[in-house]
């Protein structure tokens, strides 16, 4: 089954996801030990890692017989990218509206 | 780590001349967004831009009034997403006025980008997050610079 491409918010949607990351930014964990935490299918836990691996919140890198997941910054940037446009967005619109009012009271 | 956007920006003009162009949709569409606002407690209200894919956004907010004080206060719901009704942005816009100096003093607060993607954030104690810090403070520097000019 192929991974859907999610943006950084909607990945972040999910609860289960969150939790992941939750107990990742605590310490990096194999793929084993994170899914002990979940009530959920083992292949369920695997379609949420492949989500964050593809969205770049996570790397993956085999250590001795495991595979660990580690947090990764790039989705993380995303969302910081996100949130800078929508503060540019705000700063021209307020600009616009000093604009409009001054002119009208010429 | 920045968990909200905060502007103030000064006005020539009276409280009452700026609250107008914050709560009249004709008046905001001037300057911010097409919309079916109006200042009455509860009422919901969308404001309509270009969809702007790179955001995930369709262009669509979803608002509701929560809060109105004239000419002192207006805060409103603000949501957003791809389409199809989801919802991936989930936050509150707050405008205050104060009158300042034969003007206004106007600010912007738009909260909530998501309170447990923030609690993500501020767990985290990686290097990499600092030089986040670092880029964001600068950007703020910026941005405080063309608040206050």
């Amino acid at each position: 089954m192929p991974t859907p491409m999610l943006d950084a918010f909607q990945v972040i949607a999910d609860p289960s996801r969150r939790q992941m990351l939750q107990l990742l930014t605590k310490d990096s964990l194999a793929i084993n030990a994170l899914a002990e935490n979940f009530d959920m299918s083992r292949p369920a836990v695997s379609k949420h890692i492949k989500i964050l691996y593809t969205a770049g919140f996570i790397s993956i890198q085999d250590i001795g017989r495991e595979r660990y997941c580690i947090l990764k910054q790039d989705g993380f940037k995303e969302l910081q990218c996100w949130i800078n446009n929508f503060d540019k967005f705000w700063v021209s619109k307020l600009k616009k509206l000093e604009t409009i009012l001054n002119n009208k009271a010429k | 780590m920045q968990t909200e956007i905060k502007h103030t920006w000064f006005y020539n003009q009276p409280p009452e001349e700026v609250w107008k162009y914050l709560t009249k949709a004709e008046l905001i569409a001037q300057w911010l967004m097409g919309n079916d606002f109006e200042p009455v407690m509860g009422h919901d209200f969308k404001f309509c831009t270009k969809p702007i894919p790179s955001l995930g956004l369709d262009g669509i907010f979803y608002c509701k009034v929560l809060e109105i004080v004239p000419f002192k206060k207006l805060t409103y719901s603000w949501k957003g997403g791809p389409g199809n009704g989801a919802i991936t942005l989930d936050t509150v816009v707050i405008w205050t006025l104060e009158p300042k100096d034969n003007g206004t003093e106007l600010q912007l607060v738009h909260s909530g980008y998501n309170e447990e993607n923030i609690s993500i954030f501020s767990s985290m104690d990686n290097g990499w997050l600092k030089n986040i810090q670092k880029i964001d403070e600068l950007l703020n520097r910026n941005n405080n610079a063309n608040t206050n000019a």
